[in-house]
């Protein structure tokens, strides 16, 4: 079961937070202040710390998020903030964090990208040459695709969007995630755009007659899993 | 208006410096010239004085006394009066009735005699000892100096009162004029405290100091009506937008209260709820970002852009959507790079705005050209497309907050990407601007070329 640690002082929010990440079935631990967050974090094993950018007290976030890197803890750690800012994001992530959301987000969002999170950490050893989801076949080196005996012909982008699913497969993907891990810009709702390209990349990895491994999650994003 | 209030103006205060230092000056160049001229007069007399004492020094002793004799009796007006004397002092010829008493020889001075007829005059004197011990003692009136002298201290305190009194009227004046100018920008002012925004400062027309401090508060003024007038019309427009969905939301839920039975329409109902506030929240989070890019801060982290690579990126995201609708959507850029100063994800989301606004009013079958090149020192990115194109009325409109064309009112959209678009124009000081394409609309964005460093 996936342990998270929230640091967030608004309690609202803190628990809109716990309830959200309980019901998909991880054990959370709330604290306020940056001072008991890095307490706790030292002193347990988190899967990933869910890290409030503005705290009250001497410690925010990115003054906490430093010193735990500093103590060579890496729990990956995702940031929210009020702050949409382009440049916080970078801050964010440059102080060490691991990902970004920036605050109101919706409850899947947050749950996708904790998945994500924890998924990052089982797996991240060696780099891998090549996956395999069921009978889809990626080689990142050669940056080939073949589904069965099947050799898949695929544009640059919708490669790309195709190894971001498969490094997340069988968890959901949202698209913000997508836009943000794939066109490199910060996503501005565009949803409908992002569907036409999921759209193509279907119709040439599920073939006519294939089972679908592509799978569409209302009022979430995508999900790719073996049939 | 009070005298008092007059002298503390600066216009006053100005008017009176400059009174002392003209007193000042014309005082001391009145000063040298007097004294300069005094002394030349004087220098005149003393050496003519010396002249004639030495012409008459060299006459034997007879002629000499024949000569003073003779030259007295021409002096009738006793301007230059001439004696000589024994070396006992006894007067021995010449109309000077007595040796002066000499401070020295051959050096002249001054001397106050009264004449016969009584009156006092002054005298510029020189002695001179001949070398059979006589005395010769020649006078000058100096009636004409002395009147000379007097008339000249007179015309300087006439005229120095008359510019004092000149110079504290003007002074005054200055201050009083400069005293109403400030008291009507005062009051301007006050009204518009009061509330009146749509009044101005006053201006002079002289396009002096005040006139041009006067113009820079009407700028700002008019930025400000401008402001305000926008920021009534945004949040009527929200109150407005706003209202339609909400009522949507609530009627929909209430609905569900009083009808709703099973628990599949129970979840119908949150489905469509939730589906409608994401739209308010989506609204919301658009009018912020629209008022997060006009508050400028962004301009803090610009570098330098490249335009063509923007609409690269908007081109292939949207490409997918097009070829759906069965519009050709391409780039054309003259160059392959055209660098901007600007945040680039701020230009890409205006220009995914124009493009997908673009694609949304371009009829199957139609086209839609993303343009960047330079003309000049500028670089243009244009969005031009085969649709019914925008009136030339509506084409200012298009860019205000929740704005819907009759053409637009029935397509999806909240009515803010163009003010999107608008924004972030505005921060990067880039012209914005709608044109015709026949058919269709061509919607350009121009702003300054920046050269990579070292390259041109």
């Amino acid at each position: 079961m996936t342990k998270v640690l929230v640091v967030e002082d608004d309690s609202a929010t803190a628990a809109e937070i716990a309830a959200t990440l309980q019901d998909h079935g991880c054990t959370v631990e709330c604290v306020d202040t940056g001072r008991t967050g890095l307490v706790r974090a030292v002193s347990d094993a988190f899967d990933v710390i869910v890290l409030d950018r503005m705290l009250p007290g001497g410690l925010d976030g990115l003054g906490m998020l430093a010193t735990l890197r500093g103590a060579g803890i890496d729990t990956p750690v995702l940031i929210l903030s009020a702050l949409s800012d382009l440049d916080e994001r970078v801050r964010g992530l440059r102080a060490g964090g691991d990902d970004y959301l920036s605050k109101p987000f919706e409850a899947i969002e947050l749950a996708a990208r904790v998945d994500a999170l924890t998924r990052r950490r089982s797996r991240s050893a060696e780099p891998e040459s090549r996956v395999q989801i069921g009978e889809l076949e990626v080689d990142l080196l050669k940056r080939t695709v073949r589904r069965g005996n099947r050799d898949i012909d695929l544009l640059p982008r919708e490669y790309a969007l195709l190894a971001y699913l498969m490094e997340h497969a069988g968890q959901v993907v949202t698209r913000t995630m997508l836009f943000e891990a794939v066109w490199n810009y910060r996503y501005d709702d565009r949803t409908n755009v992002i569907e036409v390209h999921i759209g193509r990349l279907r119709r040439k990895i599920d073939a006519d007659g294939e089972p679908e491994m592509i799978h569409t999650v209302r009022g979430a994003g995508y999900i790719l899993r073996a049939p | 208006m009070r005298l008092n209030d007059i002298t503390r103006t600066t216009g006053f205060r100005i008017g009176l410096l400059f009174l002392v230092l003209f007193s000042v000056t014309s005082g001391a160049v009145f000063a040298y010239i007097y004294f300069q001229t005094y002394g030349y007069e004087l220098n005149l007399i003393d050496s003519a004085l010396a002249r004639r004492a030495k012409v008459l020094s060299q006459y034997e002793p007879a002629t000499l006394i024949q000569e003073i004799e003779e030259g007295s009796r021409n002096d009738t007006t006793r301007r230059e009066p001439r004696g000589l004397f024994n070396a006992n002092g006894e007067h021995l010829a010449g109309n000077m009735n007595g040796l002066p008493k000499a401070p020295f020889f051959d050096r002249p001075f001054e001397i106050e005699v009264t004449n016969p007829g009584g009156s006092r005059r002054v005298l510029r004197m020189l002695v001179h000892e001949l070398p059979s011990g006589q005395f010769l003692a020649l006078g000058r009136d100096m009636h004409d100096l002395r009147e000379f002298h007097e008339l000249l201290v007179q015309a300087m305190e006439s005229g120095g009162a008359l510019v004092l009194v000149l110079g504290l009227l003007g002074a005054a004046a200055l201050g009083h004029a400069s005293r109403r100018r400030i008291d009507a920008v005062t009051r301007a002012i006050r009204r518009i405290v009061h509330g009146h925004l749509s009044e101005r400062l006053p201006a002079g027309g002289s396009n002096d100091d005040i006139d041009r401090l006067a113009a820079v508060v009407n700028n700002m003024l008019d930025e400000l009506e401008r402001l305000m007038r926008e920021v009534k019309g945004v949040s009527d427009d929200v109150a407005h937008d706003l209202r339609t969905p909400l009522t949507r939301l609530l009627a929909g839920l209430e609905r569900a209260e009083r009808r709703a039975k099973t628990s599949d329409e129970h979840a119908q109902a949150i489905q469509s709820a939730t589906e409608e506030a994401r739209g308010l929240l989506a609204t919301f989070n658009s009018l912020l970002r629209i008022s997060e890019v006009e508050s400028g801060a962004r301009r803090q982290g610009f570098t330098s852009v490249d335009l063509t690579r923007i609409a690269q990126d908007a081109v292939e995201f949207f490409e997918p959507l097009a070829e759906e609708n069965g519009i050709s959507l391409r780039l054309n850029a003259t160059k392959p790079s055209e660098l901007v100063s600007g945040d680039a994800q701020l230009l890409f989301d205006a220009t995914c705005n124009l493009v997908s606004n673009a694609l949304k009013f371009t009829p199957k079958d139609g086209h839609v050209v993303v343009e960047t090149r330079h003309v000049g020192e500028e670089v243009e990115l244009a969005v031009r497309d085969t649709g019914p194109g925008i009136p030339e009325e509506e084409r200012d409109a298009v860019f205000r907050r929740f704005y819907r064309s009759e053409k637009s009112r029935h397509t999806p959209g909240n009515g803010l990407g163009l003010s999107m678009v608008a924004a972030v124009a505005k921060l990067h000081e880039m012209k914005l601007s709608v044109g015709d394409a026949a058919p269709g609309c061509r919607i350009s964005l121009i702003g300054k070329r920046v050269t990579a460093s070292g390259q041109s």
